[in-house]
């Protein structure tokens, strides 16, 4: 489709717009926008408030952006801090700051490298973690990775699900085919250094149940575990596990009542 | 009070694993509000409605060989698929008898093509007058309450129950899910599920 030539508009200091159908949206200094925005870029170096919707290829925030709307991207990457008060659909988003997003995020590559906390559901294809989530809602991906601390007040439900815990993770229920939570066991200077301000914290997964076909489990204090295969690692304690091919207790987990179906 | 069937047995019956379960629930082939908690001695567990969820999932293990899951995904969700189909192939594909097309056309006035609604309604007249069910003054009956009530049709969450006593019979529409209790004279003829007829005009179609 031939397009018409769009205009830019760029933003240094402090200024103002209506919002409407641009190429290139730069905000350097601080920038109040009023209504919907359509671009092809959107890149935010200072701070930024829409009171509508966007829809932008490509969006970058480097500095600190609040969206009272929706928010379309293909891609997205936040290393300020960005608000969203409507829903965010993207390709591939990632976080190296901190994110606040209100609705649900749908996704297909998510990654978050600083902390982001989603009062919605959570989908896509891939979510990988280092740093820290919090999601109101249920939580769905064909792979989902973290090497931090979560908590997810609703369902995670996940084909490959590969955790590692930092302080307190918490889930109400895990659900997939694979599924594996271990203990860092590499000491990083960055973790020894975390470690060192917060020593009370134990490394920890909370939930209340856990099921999949192939489970491997470390410090994992849950109500009932089922699956298939299941392993239950070091310093879990489990109430009721229910296992249909093979289960194996580490002699440093307690395991409250087990059944084979 | 609905037949529930509770995650575990469900499982065992239907042999498949959580794995596969869940996969299918992140897939949206199985509906969220099937998913059903209550609280049990063993703390929190699941329970599904048992029949739809065992027909749902016989189907996508017979399907899941030939479409991928997205295809099953698309059957499964309430929404129509094409837009319309010509009478000709209706017949000749044996979607439809040719007594309910034209029992449809003199009430609706000709048609050459039809949209997926229509193609509902017919579906859920051909099959109410091949099963003896209902007879013709009855069908038209029948096509006046889905013609008056088009917009609860259309919402798919809704059930079309039958109902004949002493000779006199009527049709009820109700959102899903319907609980009616019938006085003991009165017969329920037929009950279908709108989203269930749905997916079994659009098996037929793909």
């Amino acid at each position: 489709m031939e397009r018409t030539q769009l205009k830019n508009i760029s933003i240094s200091g402090s200024g103002t717009s209506s919002g409407g159908e641009y190429d290139q949206v730069k905000v350097n200094g601080s920038a109040h926008i009023h209504g919907d925005l359509i671009c092809e870029q959107f890149k935010c170096n200072g701070s930024a408030h829409l009171e509508g919707n966007i829809t932008t290829d490509t969006a970058k925030i480097n500095g600190s952006t609040h969206f009272e709307g929706d928010v379309e991207v293909k891609e997205m990457t936040i290393n300020g801090s960005t608000d969203i008060d409507g829903n965010l659909l993207c390709d591939e988003l990632k976080v190296q700051g901190s994110s606040t997003i209100k609705g649900n995020v749908k996704g297909k590559e998510i990654i978050v490298r600083g902390s982001a906390s989603v009062n919605g559901n959570v989908s896509s294809d891939e979510i990988d973690v280092k740093g820290q989530v919090k999601i109101k809602g249920d939580c769905e991906a064909e792979s989902f990775e973290a090497r931090g601390n979560f908590k997810i007040d609703g369902l995670v439900n996940a084909g490959t699900i590969d955790v590692e815990l930092l302080r307190h993770c918490e889930a109400k229920e895990i659900g997939g085919e694979n599924i594996m939570v271990k203990k860092t066991r590499d000491a990083s200077g960055f973790k020894k250094l975390i470690k060192f301000f917060m020593s009370n914290h134990n490394d920890q997964l909370t939930a209340e149940v856990i099921e999949g076909d192939n489970l491997y489990l470390e410090h994992t204090h849950a109500e009932v575990v089922r699956g298939n295969t299941v392993e239950i690692g070091p310093g879990c304690d489990i109430k009721r596990v229910e296992y249909k091919t093979s289960l194996e207790i580490d002699p440093d987990a307690k395991v409250g009542s087990q059944e084979k179906i | 009070m609905e037949n529930l069937i509770s995650k575990k047995d469900l499982l065992e019956e239907a042999n498949i694993s959580y794995g596969q379960l869940y996969r299918w629930k992140r897939k949206n082939l199985i509906p969220e509000n099937w998913f059903i908690r209550k609280s049990t001695f063993t703390g929190q567990e699941t329970f599904f409605p048992k029949e739809d969820i065992l027909l749902r999932i016989e189907k996508i293990k017979t399907l899941k060989d030939d479409l991928s899951l997205d295809e099953l995904a698309d059957m499964f969700s309430p929404s129509p698929t094409l837009t319309s189909l010509s009478a000709e192939e209706l017949t000749k594909r044996n979607i439809v008898s040719q007594t309910a097309l034209d029992m449809f056309n003199n009430f609706h006035g000709p048609n050459q093509s039809f949209s997926f609604n229509q193609l509902v309604t017919l579906y859920v007249l051909n099959s109410l007058l091949q099963t003896g069910d209902v007879n013709r003054a009855e069908g038209i009956d029948l096509l006046q309450l889905f013609h008056d009530q088009a917009q609860t049709v259309n919402n798919a969450g809704s059930e079309l129950i039958f109902i004949r006593k002493m000779g006199v019979s009527f049709f009820i529409l109700t959102p899903e899910p319907a609980n009616l209790f019938i006085e003991p004279q009165a017969k329920k003829i037929a009950h279908y599920k709108i989203s269930q007829c749905i997916q079994e005009l659009k098996l037929k179609l793909s």
